[in-house]
């Protein structure tokens, strides 16, 4: 009975197409483990090995990793969004604008209120991850040589992450996001000597209006985005290089 | 000259080398470094990264099935809530707004902060204890005295202003204080503390338990977090209407 399902599976494996694909056997053997770590673009942002002592879930909690993973998720409910959300604001009340599709998102869309849902607690979650895996780095004093430089990369990523969630937070376009961030962009305002200045640019004008709308659309959809990934590529790198997770010396 | 035997390279590439690898020279030559130490990450790490993944989609899904994300009337520059507050990660700094200068609270301690956070390992250079939770038992226990001393320190401050408030300090500043409220209060006072109190915690902490630079360091990094903590939780569930203290089951709604 059951060699035909072998015999299928040693036809596929052993097809043109399938060998264009992967370049190793079934990953039983350290060899062809090895293969499908370090042949495939996903997986070799991981050694071969590690430590041991690397894979216990006390010691970094997988904060780092779920951090990545929640960021994973953001960029792709994120990306879907984007197919309802225009960032206008009306003119005229009641006119379609951002708030419109919000609206629309959760009582026309299938699974519209579903998708945003998935993406307003994903975004608090990672803030709530990044903490928590900077809590877990400070104490395990992985901060320390070689790593010093990895910190100040984390540190920014912190700052990036804060930044993503806060001018998340203005589209919604309701009177909690144009509040919420009329009280962060005061706070702006208040730099010494160049604060007004700094709020203009931000805002695209004196107060929360339209053109803050768009500013903040691109910087959270596109700019800020980059950044992260540019960081987080940066930060991932020099794990690597700095000889993966700190453990005991 | 003598040739080598086997196949003959071609002329004028006689010597060429390839890098193949750099290899540190502590990896060769350490002599602690134990080969029984390691996993291969397919399958071991992977298996718990799948299951870490997995695990939060789940949890995800059900949060997002279970809890709608918030949404209020459209966007409305004619109607103020009371309180208008920030999100809750930026309500910490909110909070300190309520007790000294603006540019203070929003502006510079926020970057003050960032640029130390980026100092630490420059400062502490050691290699002592690192990949142990909190280095050592001392560690430990400069942990729970700094979060105690920090934690002690905000309630009171923000109880003091509370009750200061109350008795009219603002108003009497005002008349009687050199630059009235915005000098002293809103700035000499709120410095002299931020940097006070951080400085007397290290002092105590190589007093009472001889700190080195990382236990001193865990003492004002846990010092940090506790207030962070604090106030954060102050801001979110303390603060109501005019941003007036409220027990936190007491908290009325907000309102236009
Ligand atoms: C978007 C935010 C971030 C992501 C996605 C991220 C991701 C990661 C991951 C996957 C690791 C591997 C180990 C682990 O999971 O704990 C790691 C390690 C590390 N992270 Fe982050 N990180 C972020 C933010 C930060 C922050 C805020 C800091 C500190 C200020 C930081 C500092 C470090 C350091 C020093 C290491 C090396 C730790 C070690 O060798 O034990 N990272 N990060």
């Amino acid at each position: 009975m059951l060699e035909v399902p072998a015999q299928v599976w040693q036809k596929v494996k052993t097809n043109y197409i399938w060998r264009s694909l992967f370049r190793h056997g079934y990953p039983d053997s350290r060899k062809n483990q090895s293969l499908a770590v370090f042949t495939n673009v996903f997986l070799h942002l991981h050694p071969v090995k590690v430590r041991r002592h690397a894979l216990a879930i006390p010691y970094t909690w997988c904060m780092g990793g779920l951090s990545f993973f929640l960021f994973l998720v953001l960029t792709l409910t994120g990306t879907l969004l984007m197919f309802y959300y225009h960032p206008v604001s009306a003119a005229v009340p009641g006119a379609d604008d951002a708030y419109q599709d919000i609206k629309d998102l959760e009582t026309v869309v299938i699974f519209g209120q579903f998708l945003r849902n998935m993406h307003r607690w994903a975004a608090h979650g990672m803030v709530i991850t990044v903490f928590l895996h900077m809590i877990r780095v400070f104490y395990t004093g992985s901060y320390k040589p070689p790593r010093e430089f990895n910190w100040v990369v984390g540190t920014l990523l912190f700052v990036v992450t804060l930044v993503l969630s806060y001018t998340g937070y203005l589209l919604p376009w309701d009177q909690l996001a144009i509040w919420a961030v009329t009280v962060g962009m005061n706070m702006v305002g208040a730099t010494p000597f160049v604060g007004d200045e700094v709020r203009f640019l931000f805002l695209g004008g004196f107060e929360v209006g339209g053109n803050a709308l768009l500013r903040f659309y691109v910087l959270h959809c596109v700019a800020l985005p980059v950044i992260a990934g540019f960081l987080m590529a940066i930060h991932f790198w020099r794990i690597r290089k700095d000889g993966g997770i700190s453990g005991p010396l | 000259m003598t040739v080598p035997r086997g196949p003959q390279p071609f002329p004028g590439q006689e010597k060429r080398l390839r890098l193949l690898a750099f290899v540190r020279q502590d990896s060769i030559v350490r002599v602690d470094k134990r080969v029984e130490d390691t996993a291969m990450v397919w399958p071991h790490l992977l298996v718990i990264e799948f299951i870490a993944a997995m695990v939060w989609a789940l949890g995800l899904f059900v949060v997002a099935a279970l809890f709608n994300a918030p949404l209020m009337d459209r966007a409305n520059v004619d109607r103020t809530p009371n309180p208008s507050k920030a999100p809750w990660y930026f309500l910490n700094l909110q909070e300190l707004l309520l007790h000294m200068n603006a540019a203070l609270a929003g502006v510079i301690v926020p970057t003050a902060w960032i640029v130390f956070m980026m100092t630490i390992p420059y400062i502490d250079r050691s290699r002592e204890g690192v990949g142990v939770w909190f280095t050592s038992q001392k560690g430990k226990t400069v942990a729970v005295f700094s979060a105690v001393y920090s934690t002690v320190l905000t309630v009171g401050l923000v109880a003091a202003d509370f009750f200061l408030k109350k008795a009219g300090y603002a108003e009497w500043a005002t008349a009687h204080l050199p630059g009235g409220k915005l000098i002293i209060p809103d700035v000499v006072i709120p410095v002299l503390v931020m940097l006070i109190l951080p400085v007397v915690l290290v002092v105590l902490l190589k007093r009472l338990y001889q700190a080195n630079t990382r236990e001193w360091m865990i003492g004002v990094w846990t010092g940090f977090l506790a207030t962070y903590v604090v106030l954060t939780f102050i801001g979110t569930s303390m603060r109501g209407p005019g941003m007036d203290l409220f027990a936190p089951w007491a908290l009325p709604p907000t309102h236009d």
